[in-house]
Parts: C-alpha cells; structure tokens; sequence
C-alpha cells in the first residue's frame, strides 16, 4: 500500500499534472458537446425574435401551458410508456423464469431472442412496415389465411390501431432486453432461499411472491429504470412507422420537439419543451434510484 | 409444454426479420402476391443491385462505416485516458467519485434534449451535412459508456504489475500501453463493439445533421425512401438487410470476448 500511494497519490500540484492531462480530453469533449449544448438550449428558450430584435423572455415556456397539441403529445408519450413497460415486464418476466431452469438448447434460445433488440431501430421500423403492410404484409396475409376478415385491420394507417401498433413493435423489440437482465438476476440467486422455503413447505406462488420477487428486486428496478428512460423519449421507430400519424395520433413529444424544430424552424420553443422532458425523465430515474439505495441501505 | 411457448417466442422474434430477408430477394410480383410466400419464390439480386449501385447506398454505406470506425477509435482513446486517471490516481476533493457521475450522467440526457442546439451548433461553424459532424458528436456520446466501463476494467487489475514496470523506469504512458493496456483488451474490444453498435445504429443526430446524399448514413437513407410516397420494398429491405450484417458480425465478436473475458476470470480465480 504504502508504494500505491507513492505512485498514485495526487495531492500535491506536480503531481497533479498527469491525471490532468489524461482527464483534459474527456472533459474538455463533454463540456463542449453535452454541458455547452444545454447552456445554448437554455438561451435560445428564454429568446424570442420581434421585430425590434431579439428579445429575452419566458415566452416559449408560458406559451406551453396553452399548446394543446404539447399535452396531447405528453399523454401520448404516457400511454406509449406505460402500456409498452407493462406489457415488456410481464413478458420479460416470464420468459426468464421458464428459461431460468434447465432446457435444451438454451443458448440457443437466449442467442435467437436477442436479434430484435441488436437491429438498428430504422430497421426495426422497416421490418414492421413490411409485416404491417394492409395489402401485402405478413400479418394480414396469415390472418387472412385463417378466414378473419382483413379490411378494417390497417394498422398503422387506422387513427384506432396506430398506437396499438407502434407500442406492440416496441414490445417486440425490447422484451428480450427485459428478459436478458432478469434472467442474469435470477441465475445470481442462490439456492439457499428456495432450499428453507423447501422445507418451510411453501408452495410454489409463496416462494415465487417470498423468496424469488424480493431478491430479484434490484434487477427489476434497474431495468424499468432504463426502460423507462428509452421510452419516455421515444423517436426512431415511431418516426419510420407512422411519422406520429395518421395525423396526431402517435404523435410522442420528441416527435413533437423533432417537428417544432425542424419543421417549423421555432427553435426556441423546441428548447422549451426539451427542458419539460428533460426535468421529467431526471425526475422519474431520481425516483427510482431512490428505490434501489432505500432497499440497499 | 415449456418447449413450445419458447418456438413461438423466438418464431416472433425471428420471423419479421426473415420476412423483411424475403422481400428485398423477391420479384415485385412475388412481393404483392397473397397469401404470401413464405418459403417458395424465385429470388434475385436486382433490389440490391438498385439500392447499391443504380442508387446511392453504397455511399451511405461507406459514410455508416467511416463514421462508425473513427467516433469509436477517438472515443476509446480519450475515454481510456480518462479511465485510467479515475481509476487509478487518487484526486482531491472526491474528485474520482464526483467526475465519474458527472461523466455518466451526460449520458443520461434524452437525445432530442442536445439534437436541437447541437443542429443550431453545427450550423453556426459550417459542418452541417459533413461527415465530421457527425464523428464529432458519436465521440462525445460514446465517451461517457467508454470511461465507465474501463474504470471498471483497471480497478479489477492488480496494481502491481504497473509498479513494477515504474519502479524498472518505465514512464506512466508506458506502463499504461504497455503493462496495463495489454491486460485490458478483451474488456477494450468489447467496450469498442458496443460504442461501433450505438454509431452504427444511430439515427436521431444523423437525421439532424445530415440530409445530403454525400454526408447521410444508412440509417437515415433508408428512413428517406420510407416516409416517400411511392416506395420501393425491395430496394429498401436490400438496404436495411445489409444494415442488419454488420451488426450481426458484431454480436458474434462480442460473445467470442465475452467467452475470453470470463475464462480469464475463471483461470485468475
């Protein structure tokens, strides 16, 4: 130890200098593309263009309160969120406690499972127009082969079944995300648990809801912490799918920055909204990183 | 019983991607026709000959794999560098613990958040529509994901290795590439596949950034011809099935360096 501390103590300014030089790089990136871009945000959201000049303001955060289209757009992003965490979690959930136990093949499986989550969201988007397609794809082809009636059954193109859709799409691609780290949770508890439940005589729901559920917590709230995170700021797919139509329909709010922007060229009021997202993803992770040092603590 | 709720579970996975394989080697004929071939038709190159050499995917190609390469090379070395000045120096002020959360937590941000001013950015000194842009921008989201996990990989190592090749003379840079890093490397290669994987796939920035045929990516190519009025199927399966290559090529070097990492483990254990 004492020689450790010879050669990686840094406390004094000569010293100093080297892991300087190795952190210079990294910070000097960050602070120009993550921390400079936020400081730049947030000036642009406090301006407003007039016709004596630019002007500061909290215009674009008051306009906000009365943009129906933003809330329409946050109750999108909240229903998408929600249903689609739902559904990944159960699934998830299942799949990794029949695989947690011995099967032929395993790997395979796990391997095969894995696919929709690695392809590139574009892709995603593109296989899913393909399959949803009303005239050619396979979903109404196979269904049609059963003798159910197709017509109605457009998909994304129905102001009904569009958010059905694009949720269901989502579900599709990071259910095995869900389940990939539920299963490693579970292949890290140990036997000992579910041996005393054994004995206790406990049937297999009370050593499922006892012993199984509280140990596999941490993993749990992880990944929904991370699920939620990539689903309250949804783009890509939706983007490829359905454009957030037809009309309004699927319209999330990255969507709606990504049109404000780049489409109405109101770069201020983007900046804005960006903000509202920003503070209400930091405060969801918060929450849940809270959870997981409560029960770690 | 067991067996056959896993065959549907990967026969959803699995059959819209080989859906998507069938139709950029189908016949426009073959593509429309109902009930849908699964199985029986009569492949042909000519979507993939269309998309990559009548039209410009090629391009998106080669601009895909350069900015990919280049973001990951640059990430890896100033996220090392990094890494190892956290990992192994001890800084004032709770400097390492302080630095490492400010630094994961830049990743944290939703993408749209910096797109806008990053958009606004690029514009005010030119770059828009280059490929620079956009190996900027991949480095400096690449480099939080870098920094956390070779911290990871350099706490795990022993430090007495490094301060024998100090107290032999060596300099810090040199123990660090020649001691240090040579240990790491299953963990640098993983750590490489997966920021190649983010650039790769990546398409939000790379709408933003770039809308010329000389800058844009895959990614957004194919997003292009999608949200077209008349689109061409096979041309863009062709497309999105080589997108697809690469990234499988990945995931079977990954696992390979998975497999290493852990029986280094095992042996060391």
């Amino acid at each position: 130890m004492p020689r450790s501390r010879r050669f990686f103590n840094a406390q004094n300014k000569r010293e100093l200098l080297l892991p300087a030089l190795f952190l210079a790089p990294a910070l000097a990136v960050l602070l120009a593309l993550s921390i400079y871009p936020l400081i730049y945000s947030v000036t642009i959201s406090l301006q407003q263009e007039t016709a004596a000049g630019i002007s500061w303001t909290l215009g674009n955060f008051t306009r906000l309160f009365s943009d129906g289209f933003f809330w329409t757009a946050m109750g999108h992003t909240f229903v998408y969120a929600v249903v689609a965490l739902t559904c990944e979690f159960l699934l998830g959930l299942g799949l990794a406690l029949l695989l947690n136990n011995q099967i032929r093949g395993r790997g395979f499986f796990r391997a095969s499972l894995l696919v929709p989550m690695m392809l590139p969201t574009v892709v995603v988007g593109v296989v899913w127009r393909l399959m949803l397609n009303p005239n050619f794809g396979a979903v109404n082809g196979t269904l049609k082969q059963f003798g159910i009636d197709t017509e109605s059954l457009t998909w994304t193109a129905s102001p009904k079944l569009a958010m059905l859709s694009v949720i269901a799409v989502d579900v599709w691609q990071w259910t095995p995300f869900v389940f990939l780290v539920l299963l490693a949770g579970l292949q890290a508890i140990p036997q000992e648990p579910y041996e005393a439940a054994l004995i206790d005589g406990s049937s297999r729901w009370q050593t499922f809801w006892h012993v199984t559920l509280p140990l596999l917590k941490p993993s749990i709230l992880i990944v929904l912490l991370l699920r939620t995170m990539d689903l309250l700021r949804v783009f890509d797919q939706i983007f490829i799918l359905t454009e957030g139509g037809p009309g309004f329909a699927t319209e999330t709010i990255s969507l709606y920055i990504y049109r404000a922007a780049f489409r109405f060229f109101d770069f201020g009021y983007a900046a804005a909204m960006s903000f509202v997202l920003l503070a209400l993803t930091n405060v969801i992770s918060a929450t849940y990183i809270r959870l997981l040092q409560g029960r770690n603590a | 019983m067991r067996f056959v709720i896993l065959l549907l579970a990967l026969l959803f996975a699995l059959a819209p991607v080989y859906w998507m394989l069938t139709i950029s080697f189908k016949t426009e004929g073959e593509q429309f026709a109902s009930p849908p071939p699964w199985f029986v038709f009569t492949p042909t190159l000519e979507h993939y000959y269309d998309a990559f050499v009548t039209r410009s995917f090629g391009q998106y190609l080669l601009t895909s794999a350069i900015v990919a390469v280049t973001s990951t090379a640059l990430a890896l070395i100033i996220g090392t560098l990094a890494a190892y000045a956290l990992a192994r120096f001890e800084l004032p002020l709770k400097l390492n613990r302080r630095l490492s959360l400010w630094i994961l937590s830049t990743r944290m941000f939703p993408a749209i958040v910096t797109a806008v001013p990053l958009f606004l950015m690029m514009r005010d000194v030119q770059l828009l529509n280059t490929r620079a842009a956009l190996i900027i921008v991949y480095t400096a989201f690449n480099l939080p994901f870098v920094v956390w996990m070779m911290r990871g990989f350099f706490a795990d190592l022993p430090r007495d290795l490094e301060e024998a090749a100090l107290v032999d003379g060596d300099s810090r840079l040199g123990a660090l590439v020649r001691v240090v890093l040579p240990l790491v490397a299953p963990g640098l290669a993983a750590t490489a596949v997966f920021c190649l994987i983010v650039s790769w796939n990546e398409f939000l920035f790379a709408l933003v950034l770039t809308q010329t045929d000389a800058a844009m990516t895959l990614p957004v190519g194919i997003a292009g011809r999608v949200t077209q009025y008349e689109i061409k199927w096979g041309v863009m399966s062709a497309a999105a099935s080589v997108a697809i290559v690469p990234i499988l090529v990945f995931a079977l070097a990954l696992q390979k360096y998975l497999v290493r990492g852990l029986s280094m483990g095992a042996v060391k254990g």
